[in-house]
C-alpha cells in the first residue's frame, strides 16, 4: 500500500515528510521592489525631499494651469445654479446626461486606490506599496469631483445639502427622501465610501507625518514642524504605537474591501434596477466593480508615470511596478470585454426584440462612433499589454492609460445615453447633445482634481516611506535563506 | 540546500505514508455508475427514466463543476507568481487528471441528446418546441450539433490546458528548470480566459438552458462562484485527509489551512454577492420572462431550500469564516468543507432539478427529493474521478520538489 520508495534504492520519493530532502528549488528569483539596493537613509531623503525642497517651476506652471481649468467648473456651476438645470443638455427622453456619466467616471476613477491599499494589502501584494498612497489620494479626489454631479444636478443645491433633503432627517413636513431609489442608495454608499478611504489614508500616513515632522524639526523649520506634528498626532513610532497602527490598517484593508465592491455595485444598481433595455442586465454590478478597477487603474498610471520620470523615482516604481499595473489593466480590461459580450449574447438570446435592439443600435445607431471608441479603448487597447515590449515602453504606457480613461469614459456615455435616446417609443426617440454648460463642468473637474492632486504632491508624502522600508532586502530578515524580495 | 532546508522544516511522523490504493475508488465509483444504469434500465416510466438522467447531470455538473475550479486556482496560482501555495498546487495538479475520465463520462447524456431528444433538455426536441417563437429565435445557438460541438470543446479546453499545466510541473520535478514555470504562467495567462469562457457557455448549455426561455447575464459569473468555491473546500479536505496518512504530514500546515480559509471567506461573501445581485435584480424590475425562474423556485418545498441555501450557503460560512481560531482546526475545517460541499451540491440540485414538471409540460416543479440514483451518480462520477486522482498521485510526487517558489510555500507561518 505504502507509495513511498526507498531513496536508497535509487527511486526518487515520492510521498511523506522524506520528500523533503528533494527540495531543491530551480532558480528565479523575483523581481526586486526597490532597484540597486537603496539604503532606508536614501528612501527617506527621495521621498522627503519632495516637501522638503523649494517648489520646483513645473508645479507653479501645473497649478496655475490646474486652477484655469478648474474654473471652469466654477463657471459651469455658477451658471447652473443662477440659471437652472435647464442649462444642461437634458431633455425628453435622455434625461440622463452628462451629470450621471462624468459621476460614474469619477467615482469609478476612484476605485483603483482603495484596490490598491486594501485588497492588494489583504492578498500580500507587496508591490502596492510604492503607488498605493498616490492612489488612496486620488481615490479621494475623484469621490470629491464625482460628489459635485449629484450634489449640483438638484438644481438648487442648498436643497442637496439640507437635513431631510439627500440624508434623511425626521423634519416637521414629514418629507423623507426615496428609500426605493438607488440614488438615494447612492448616497449612503458614497459618503461611507468617502470617509473610510479618507481615514484609511490618514491612517496610512501617520508615520510619514512624524518622519516629516521631525526632520522639519532636525532642520529648524518649526512652523512646519508644528504643523506635521499636529497631524501626526503624537507619532513616536513606539511597538505599541506600530501595533496599533498594524491593527488599525488591516481592519481598514478589511472594511475598505467590501466597500469598494459595494460602491459601484450600487451605481450600477442606478441602471439595473430599471425596466430600460440596456440597463436591466444581471450582469452590472461586478461588471461595473470590474470597469471602476480598470479606469482606477488607468487613472494611477496616467499619475504616476510622469511623477516617475519627473522626481527620477525609478527605483522606487520599478519596471516590476509598471508590469503589474499594466497586467491588472489587461485582466480588468478583458473581463470588462468579458461583460460586453455577455450583454450582446443574452440580450440576443433572450429574443427580448427591445434588448435585441438597443445593442444593435449602440453597434451600428447614431451613437456607433461613441461604442466602438468604447471598445478599441477599452478591450482592444489593454490587449496591448500582452506585449513586454509595450510595457517597458513608459511613454506608450502612459499613452495607452490615456485611451483607458478615455474609453471608460465612453461605457458610461453609451450605457446612460444610447438606451434612453432609442428607447420604446419611436415617437419619443431622440438625440442627446451636450451644452456649453456640460462640457465646462465636466472640462473643469480634471483642473479641481489636478489641484488637489498637486497640493497632495507638494505638501504630503508621496509615497508610503514606512512600508517601502519594509520590503526591501534589509528589512528581510530571512534574506540569505532562499527568500526572495516580493513575497506572495 | 536541500538536505539542511529539510531540517528545518520537518516535522513529520516517522510512520511511512499510507495513500489509498487507486483501484479502491474506481471499484467504487464502477459499483455507483452500474448501479444508476441499473435504475435507469428498471425505472417504471419514462419520467423516472428521465429523473435518473437528471442524476446524471447532477453528478457531472457537481464533480466537473469542482475540478473547473482546481484548474483556475492552479491558473490563478501561477498567474499571480503566488508563493505560499505551491505545495498545494501540486495535489491540484493530480486532480487535473481527472477531465478526461469527466468527458467520457459526460458522453451518455451527449449520446442522449440525439438518440432521445428531449430527454433532458426539452429544446433538443425539436417536434415539440419547433412552433416556439423564443426557441426559433434562439435555435442557432440551441442546436444539437452546437450542443455537442460546444460540449467537445469544452473539455477539450480544459483536458488541454490540464495536460500542459501537469506535464510542465512533473517536468520540472525532474530537471529543475524555471523555464517550466514560465511556460506554465504562460498558459495560465490564455488559459484563464479559455476557462472563463467555457465555463459560462457550459453552464448556459447544461444548466440555464434547461429553462430554456430563461436568461441571465450574471449567470456564467454564479457557476464560477461556485467551482471556486467548491475547489477550495474539496481542497482543503483532500490537504487534511493527505497529511492524515502521511502523505502531506510536515508539509501541509495550519498556516496553509488559515490562508484556504481566508479565501473561502472571499468566496462565500463572493458567491453571496453574485446570487444576490442576480436575485435582487431580476426580483426588483419584476418582468416575468425573467421572474418566472425564480417564481417556481418558490412553489412547493423549493421555498424551504431557497431558504437553506441564504442561510447554508451564505450565513453559516459567512460567520463560520470569521473566527480565526476555527480555520486553523483539522476538525472544524473538515466540517464546515464537506458542509459546504453539500450545499453547492444542494444548489445544483436547486437549478437543475425544477426543469422537471409535474404534468411534464409547463406546470409546476416536481418537488425537491433526493433519489436513491441521484446518491449512485454522485458516488459513481466522483470515484472515477479519486481513481484518477489516487492514480496521479502514486506516479508523481506530492510536492513541486524543484518549483522555484517552494521554500517560501514550506516556511509559510501567519
Amino acid at each position: 500500500m505504502s507509495q513511498a520508495h526507498s531513496q536508497s534504492s535509487g527511486a526518487p520519493i515520492l510521498h511523506g515528510a522524506g520528500v523533503l530532502r528533494e527540495v531543491e528549488p530551480a532558480v528565479l528569483p523575483r523581481p526586486k521592489l526597490v532597484e540597486n539596493d537603496r539604503s532606508f537613509a536614501w528612501i527617506t531623503d527621495k521621498v522627503m525631499g519632495i516637501i522638503e525642497g523649494p517648489t520646483p517651476r513645473w508645479w507653479w506652471w501645473s497649478m496655475a494651469v490646474a486652477v484655469f481649468v478648474a474654473s471652469f467648473t466654477v463657471m459651469g456651476l455658477a451658471y447652473l445654479v443662477s440659471t437652472g438645470t435647464g442649462t444642461w443638455g437634458l431633455a425628453n427622453p435622455v434625461n440622463w446626461g452628462w451629470a450621471i456619466v462624468n459621476f460614474v467616471f469619477w467615482i469609478g476613477i476612484g476605485h483603483a486606490g482603495t484596490l490598491i491599499s486594501a485588497i492588494l494589502c489583504l492578498l500580500r501584494q507587496k508591490w502596492r506599496t510604492s503607488v498605493n498612497r498616490a492612489a488612496e489620494a486620488m481615490t479621494i479626489f475623484a469621490v470629491v469631483c464625482a460628489g459635485l454631479f449629484p450634489v449640483f444636478h438638484t438644481g438648487r443645491v442648498w436643497f442637496a445639502l439640507y437635513p431631510g433633503f439627500l440624508f434623511p432627517f425626521p423634519n416637521s413636513n414629514g418629507i423623507w427622501p426615496n428609500f426605493h431609489s438607488p440614488l438615494e442608495w447612492d448616497v449612503f454608499a458614497i459618503s461611507t465610501y468617502g470617509t473610510v478611504s479618507a481615514l484609511f489614508w490618514y491612517v496610512g500616513l501617520l508615520p510619514d507625518l512624524a518622519t516629516a515632522r521631525d526632520r522639519f524639526f532636525v532642520a529648524g523649520r518649526m512652523m512646519r514642524a508644528k504643523i506635521y506634528g499636529f497631524f501626526a498626532m503624537g507619532w513616536r513610532g513606539s511597538n505599541r504605537h506600530w501595533s496599533n497602527y498594524e491593527m488599525a490598517y488591516l481592519l481598514l484593508a478589511g472594511l475598505s474591501t467590501p466597500l469598494v465592491l459595494s460602491v459601484h455595485t450600487i451605481v450600477s444598481f442606478d441602471f439595473a434596477v430599471s425596466l430600460v433595455p440596456g440597463w436591466h442586465t444581471t450582469i452590472f454590478p461586478p461588471y461595473f466593480v470590474a470597469g471602476a478597477i480598470f479606469s482606477g487603474f488607468g487613472m494611477v498610471l496616467t499619475l504616476m508615470l510622469p511623477l516617475r520620470s519627473i522626481y527620477r523615482m525609478n527605483d522606487l516604481i520599478t519596471q516590476y511596478h509598471i508590469d503589474c499595473m499594466c497586467k491588472i489593466t489587461l485582466a480588468t480590461g478583458t473581463m470588462v470585454g468579458y461583460a460586453y459580450a455577455m450583454e450582446f449574447f443574452i440580450a440576443w438570446y433572450s429574443a427580448n426584440p427591445f434588448e435585441g435592439f438597443a445593442f444593435i443600435n449602440r453597434a451600428f445607431g447614431h451613437y456607433a462612433w461613441a461604442y466602438w471608441t468604447m471598445i478599441s479603448c477599452n478591450v482592444i487597447t489593454p490587449q496591448l499589454f500582452w506585449f513586454r515590449k509595450v510595457r517597458e515602453n513608459t511613454a506608450l504606457v502612459w499613452v495607452l492609460s490615456i485611451f483607458v480613461n478615455v474609453g471608460m469614459w465612453f461605457e458610461r456615455f453609451v450605457i446612460t445615453v444610447t438606451s434612453l435616446a432609442r428607447d420604446f417609443l419611436p415617437s419619443s426617440w431622440g438625440y442627446y447633445s451636450p451644452t456649453v454648460v456640460d462640457i465646462f463642468t465636466y472640462f473643469g473637474t480634471f483642473g479641481v482634481f489636478s489641484v488637489l492632486f498637486l497640493l497632495f504632491v507638494r505638501f504630503v508624502p508621496l509615497m508610503a516611506v514606512a512600508e517601502i522600508k519594509a520590503v526591501t532586502p534589509q528589512a528581510d530578515a530571512h534574506a540569505g535563506h532562499g527568500h526572495g524580495e516580493a513575497h506572495h | 540546500m536541500s538536505a539542511s532546508h529539510a531540517a528545518t522544516v520537518s516535522h513529520a511522523p516517522a510512520e511511512q505514508p499510507r495513500l489509498v490504493n487507486p483501484i479502491v475508488p474506481l471499484g467504487v465509483g464502477a459499483a455507483g455508475i452500474l448501479l444508476t444504469l441499473v435504475g435507469a434500465f428498471m425505472a417504471s416510466s419514462p419520467e423516472a427514466t428521465t429523473r435518473v438522467g437528471y442524476s446524471w447531470l447532477i453528478g457531472m455538473t457537481f464533480w466537473t463543476g469542482l475540478s473547473i475550479g482546481i484548474l483556475l486556482l492552479v491558473q490563478i496560482h501561477h498567474i499571480f507568481d503566488a508563493g505560499w501555495s505551491t505545495i498545494i498546487r501540486r495535489t491540484h495538479e493530480h486532480w487535473l487528471a481527472v477531465f478526461f475520465p469527466l468527458a467520457l463520462l459526460f458522453a451518455p447524456l451527449v449520446v442522449l441528446v440525439w438518440m432521445h431528444p428531449g430527454f433532458i433538455w426539452k429544446w433538443t426536441d425539436i417536434a415539440q418546441v419547433g412552433g416556439d417563437i423564443l426557441y426559433t429565435k434562439k435555435s442557432g445557438f440551441l442546436s444539437r450539433g452546437a450542443f455537442t460541438g460546444f460540449t467537445i470543446a469544452f473539455f477539450g479546453v480544459w483536458i488541454w490546458l490540464s495536460y500542459r499545466l501537469r506535464k510542465a510541473s512533473f517536468a520540472q520535478d525532474v530537471d529543475g528548470s524555471a523555464d517550466h514555470t514560465r511556460a506554465n504562467r504562460v498558459t495560465a495567462a490564455y488559459g484563464i480566459p479559455a476557462t472563463a469562457l467555457s465555463l459560462t457557455f457550459a453552464a448556459f448549455y447544461w444548466l440555464m438552458s434547461l429553462e430554456y426561455h430563461w436568461f441571465s447575464t450574471m449567470y456564467g459569473v454564479w457557476f464560477f462562484a461556485s467551482c471556486i468555491r467548491g475547489a477550495l473546500a474539496l481542497t482543503t479536505l483532500l490537504c487534511i485527509y493527505l497529511v492524515s496518512r502521511g502523505i502531506l504530514a510536515g508539509i501541509f500546515r495550519k498556516a496553509h489551512l488559515l490562508n484556504l480559509g481566508n479565501l473561502m471567506l472571499a468566496f462565500t461573501v463572493f458567491w453571496a454577492y453574485i446570487t444576490f445581485s442576480q436575485y435582487f435584480l431580476i426580483w426588483n424590475a419584476n418582468i416575468p420572462e425573467e421572474t418566472f425562474w425564480y417564481n417556481i423556485r418558490e412553489t412547493g418545498n423549493w421555498w424551504n431550500v431557497g431558504l437553506i441555501l441564504i442561510f447554508g450557503h451564505f450565513l453559516l460560512p459567512f460567520l463560520f469564516f470569521l473566527q480565526h481560531p476555527l480555520k486553523k482546526k483539522n476538525g472544524s475545517m473538515i466540517f464546515i468543507c464537506t458542509w459546504i460541499l453539500a450545499i453547492i451540491l444542494l444548489d445544483f440540485f436547486y437549478n437543475i432539478l425544477p426543469a422537471i414538471k409535474v404534468d411534464g409540460a409547463h406546470g409546476d416543479p416536481v418537488n425537491f427529493h433526493v433519489t436513491p440514483w441521484d446518491v449512485t451518480a454522485l458516488v459513481g462520477i466522483g470515484g472515477v474521478c479519486f481513481w484518477a486522482f489516487f492514480n496521479s498521485y502514486a506516479k508523481q510526487r506530492c510536492i513541486p520538489v524543484r518549483d522555484p517558489r517552494i521554500v517560501e510555500s514550506l516556511h509559510l507561518h501567519e
